[in-house]
């Protein structure tokens, strides 16, 4: 199997392949088109503005191939903070951009959804609803690290697996088809973030 | 909700962690890998990696150190020291940093927050403010030149920096450094007053009474250094004290 992080030119990829490596797994980077479609499962890390990350990814036709990988095909993706966001319909983050649109729902400024403070910096709770999805076990009143001013609101409520509180409550994951996506960054959360990990390379959607 | 943050704080110098008293006296401390581990093991929230030399030395933080103490870090990791440019920060982060801290080059160029943040988003820009607090009042402190700044302000400064675009303070009361006297918490009462970013309060925890006290006047996220380094306190301890003094604590 071929476990792709995707590599755009942004966020800081070293600490998701550290974190893959930890729990024995073999990551490699896809920064083409081809490299991304020869991949099995990808990861889609993600810092920084959600505007930056989808110009990067719009430039050199990354974001038709993971359509194609990921929507058309229907390999596993991990979306990972703004990799989640850049998802929804519309970032309004320095204006307003288009996302790539695989699932309803825009970014907002967390401190207009009742959030003290910005950014969402440290460790907090993924709550689950009462519906049983894939990851439930691995996310339910478990601690993942935030760090994040924007969140994904208005997503369709049979995608929302995670909500966390902060002030308001904040989309903490998504998932759907064969996506999942976390606000958080699993990679940076010790054995939590592992064993998340570690269920997400064994998902077989 | 959101959980406190107890962060051990790092000095890195020569390849080796060390740990001193009001910026000087610097003893060894470790291997920052191995440290690391231990940390991450023992659920510390976050890590924060400063290099002591790299400023005098006239270059950036050491990456080959930071490298290495990434891969033992499955927590969030900050580096500072010597961080002048974007250059030197992409840097840190390409080599496994999340976070970097600037504290000089931002007195000096504030611009580069501004940069940083524009270039790694605001959430990876972490400005230290070294203040001494005397009965003069409270002076912005350039480790630099081991001088206060007497003519800037030290508020005036928490506010530009959120307005450039700072993710995160980090506060330290050089005078209190490695005093294990407690923390300062009246500084940080009043940076609240100016400033809507997470402060991580740095300088004087001595006892697990200090960290508790802090909390209960409203601290969040705590940096310790010389507590950890120089005592039977693991970070175990530290926290399981701190959940059952009520806190809102991660174990």
């Amino acid at each position: 199997m071929t476990l792709s992080i995707v590599d755009y030119g942004a966020g800081n990829i070293l600490s998701v392949m550290n974190a893959f490596e930890a729990i024995g797994e073999e990551p490699v980077l896809a920064s083409t088109p081809e490299a991304l479609m020869a991949a099995d499962r990808l990861v889609l890390p993600g810092v920084g503005a959600a505007a930056a990350v989808l110009g990067k990814l719009r430039q050199n036709g990354m974001d038709q191939a993971l359509r194609e990988a990921v929507v058309d095909q229907g390999r596993p993706l991990l979306g990972i903070c703004v990799g989640m966001q850049v998802l929804a319909t519309t970032m309004l983050e320095f204006g307003e951009t288009a996302g790539l649109g695989w699932m309803a729902g825009e970014t907002r400024d967390i401190r207009d959804l009742g959030s003290p403070r910005a950014p969402h910096m440290g460790w907090n709770q993924a709550e689950c609803g009462a519906a049983e999805t894939p990851f439930h076990r691995q996310l339910h009143n478990r601690s993942f690290y935030f760090c994040h001013s924007f969140a994904v609101m208005d997503a369709p409520e049979a995608f929302v697996v995670a909500t966390t509180s902060y002030g308001g409550s904040l989309t903490a994951a998504v998932g759907f088809g064969t996506v999942l996506a976390t606000q958080f960054h699993p990679e940076k959360s010790q054995l939590d973030g592992q064993r998340l990990l570690e269920a997400f390379v064994d998902w077989a959607p | 909700m959101l959980q406190n943050r107890i962060i051990p704080s790092l000095l890195l110098s020569g390849g080796r962690l060390v740990k001193g008293t009001a910026f000087t006296d610097h003893r060894d401390a470790g291997n920052p890998p191995t440290t690391l581990r231990a940390y991450a093991a023992q659920k510390a929230d976050e890590a924060l990696l400063i290099d002591i030399d790299a400023t005098r030395e006239g270059r950036g933080p050491d990456v080959a150190a930071v490298r290495l103490a990434a891969r033992e870090c499955s927590m969030p990791l900050t580096i500072g020291g010597g961080i002048t440019s974007v250059d030197l920060a992409k840097a840190c982060l390409d080599n496994g940093a999340d976070k970097i801290c600037l504290n000089g080059a931002a007195l000096d160029d504030p611009d580069l927050i501004s940069a940083c943040a524009h270039r790694f988003g605001s959430q990876a820009v972490v400005v230290a403010i070294d203040v001494i607090d005397s009965a003069g009042g409270v002076s912005l402190y350039d480790y630099r030149t081991g001088h206060t700044l007497p003519d800037r302000n030290w508020l005036d400064w928490l506010g530009q920096v959120e307005d450039k675009g700072a993710g995160e303070i980090r506060l330290m009361d050089v005078s209190r450094e490695g005093g294990r006297l407690g923390y300062n918490c009246g500084l940080l009462a009043a940076a609240r007053m100016r400033c809507g970013l997470p402060i991580i309060l740095e300088g004087g925890a001595g006892k697990l009474d200090h960290l508790s006290e802090a909390m209960q006047q409203g601290a969040d996220a705590l940096a310790l250094g010389t507590m950890l380094v120089f005592s039977d306190n693991n970070i175990i301890q530290v926290k399981r004290f701190l959940k059952n003094a009520g806190h809102p604590i991660r174990l």
